[in-house]
């Protein structure tokens, strides 16, 4: 099959971006180095180009209800032009997808969703849809997202004039003018850094682009971004999150909200005991790898990583790890076996790196 | 994507390059190999002693994104391994040349004639691209 493009393939392309295979489309995994797109964003600025990613519109009187019957977290209370992070669940509880819906207006919701679920996604949205007063439209191919993320982001979106309104606080979403264009802005992002995301219709995004780069803002492909997320723990679906699982095992819970009234997958969900729990790891010596067994001390494995890198900022390996609820051990004495040897590993109550998110 | 391959060494397809000096071989990875992978983030290197067959893996290079084995381009016996990159694996990157990684003795010179000349190389690299 073919891969797709973004519409600033040919941008990366002529960066020099190494370009790889990623949800179907030909994305860029790096510009100059890993590294350095990672501390750009810890330090000053990055845009990542996350066009990808799909996006859903819900229109009509009971949009945010149904969203809200969708989603495990709690999206009706949520405040108008606010944002909520939520798992999308089945009945029996399991993930279907991780999500951000964005409240636009009282009978407008925009829902944005992996890359890689995108059709897995609209069909079981659009198979909810049956008594709700709604209209359902993807709007993924016409709709180009930019990531412009770190300590400089505010300064540099003011400068363009796009910083929708005074209090834009975290989670806060709006619409700006762009050239002829209405773009949307959120607060939001993937690095724990302060940060907004930019849906910006095709026509527009390759201006945008540009000027966020003439304005030294540093292009950032998806390896730093994944760097970025594991070193302040946000899961990422494929890896803490499945099919399988439920939003339970990927320390989720504070996301499902068991008082509301009706959702899918409440009842399979409330009072639910995960089958793991995930655990925050690192090593001062070997990088943890995805797929990699977790020890306890008796040296039996009792959970495997299912995200691993190198932190840029700490300089070691880092890592998420489902351990078997019945084997946690009380200790957090936990060991990581790297090519037939075994490496202790230290045990992380909080993120690797704190973010400078507002 | 140009290549600094040197014309004093000889080379594997697997992007090593050694110096040969009587029976001596010192052995590290090409520009081509430190660009590929990115940043180098850490070095697995093997015991001084241990002994080398041709092709197997004898060490690890990890980037940011990647694991790679390191294969041994010639039989031997590991004289020196270069404990320096084990706390600056980034020198790989800034001197992929300068910065060897071991040491060996070897022990069958007629593998000698599996190893590439630095044009049989840049045309291997270019292959590549």
């Amino acid at each position: 099959m073919e891969l797709l493009k973004t519409i600033l393939h040919q941008k990366h392309c002529d960066l020099g971006a190494k370009m790889a295979p990623f949800a179907g489309f030909d994305m860029p995994i790096q510009y100059t180095s890993v590294k350095d797109e990672s501390l750009a964003v810890r330090n000053s600025s990055g845009v990542f180009d996350v066009s990808h990613m799909g996006e859903f519109l819900v229109k009509g009187a009971d949009a945010v209800k149904f969203v809200d019957f969708i989603v495990t977290n709690d999206f009706l209370n949520a405040g108008n032009l606010k944002a909520v992070y939520s798992p999308l669940c089945r009945e029996d509880g399991t993930v279907i997808d991780d999500l951000i819906a964005y409240k636009l207006k009282e009978d407008e919701v925009l829902i944005c969703v992996n890359a890689s679920n995108i059709e897995k996604d609209w069909n079981w949205i659009f198979s909810k849809t049956e008594g709700f007063d709604i209209t359902l439209e993807n709007q993924s191919d016409k709709t180009s997202l930019l990531a412009l993320q770190g300590p400089d982001s505010e300064k540099i979106l003011k400068e363009l004039g796009l910083i929708p309104r005074e209090d834009f606080t975290y989670y806060s979403v709006g619409f700006s003018k762009f050239e002829d264009s209405e773009v949307l802005i959120a607060r939001t992002g993937y690095t724990g850094e302060d940060g907004f995301e930019i849906f910006c219709p095709n026509e527009s995004i390759t201006v945008l682009w540009d000027k966020l780069l003439d304005l030294g803002v540093t292009p950032c492909g998806l390896a730093s971004r994944d760097v970025l997320r594991l070193e302040v723990c946000y899961p990422l679906y494929g890896h803490e999150l499945n099919d399988e699982l439920t939003p339970l095992d990927a320390n989720l819970k504070w996301t499902v909200k068991e008082s509301k009234p009706k959702f899918i997958g409440k009842e399979k969900l409330s009072g639910h005991s995960s089958k793991y729990r995930l655990a925050k790891l690192s090593l001062d010596k070997g990088i943890p790898r995805e797929g990699y067994s977790v020890l306890n001390l008796d040296g039996k494995t009792i959970g495997y990583i299912t995200s691993g890198t190198h932190s840029v900022v700490l300089g070691k390996g880092i890592c998420l790890a489902h351990i078997e609820r019945d084997a946690w051990p009380e200790s957090k004495e936990f060991s990581i076996e790297i090519r037939n040897r075994v490496f202790p590993a230290t045990y992380h109550t909080k993120p690797f790196v704190t973010g400078g998110h507002k | 994507m140009s290549h600094n391959i040197p014309e004093n060494l000889k080379y594997t397809k697997e992007h090593e390059w050694t110096l040969i000096e009587g029976d001596t071989v010192t052995i590290g990875i090409t520009d081509f190999a430190q660009s590929s992978l990115g940043d180098i983030v850490f070095v697995e290197l093997p015991e001084e002693g241990a002994s080398l067959e041709i092709n197997s893996a004898f060490g690890v290079v990890e980037s940011i994104k990647s694991v790679s084995d390191l294969y041994s381009p010639l039989s031997g016996e590991v004289l020196q391994a270069n404990g320096d990159l084990e706390g600056a694996p980034e020198m790989l990157n800034t001197d992929p040349y300068q910065n060897w990684i071991v040491k060996i003795r070897m022990t069958n010179t007629e593998e000698l004639d599996q190893l590439m000349t630095p044009s049989a190389y840049l045309e291997h690299c270019n292959s590549l691209n």
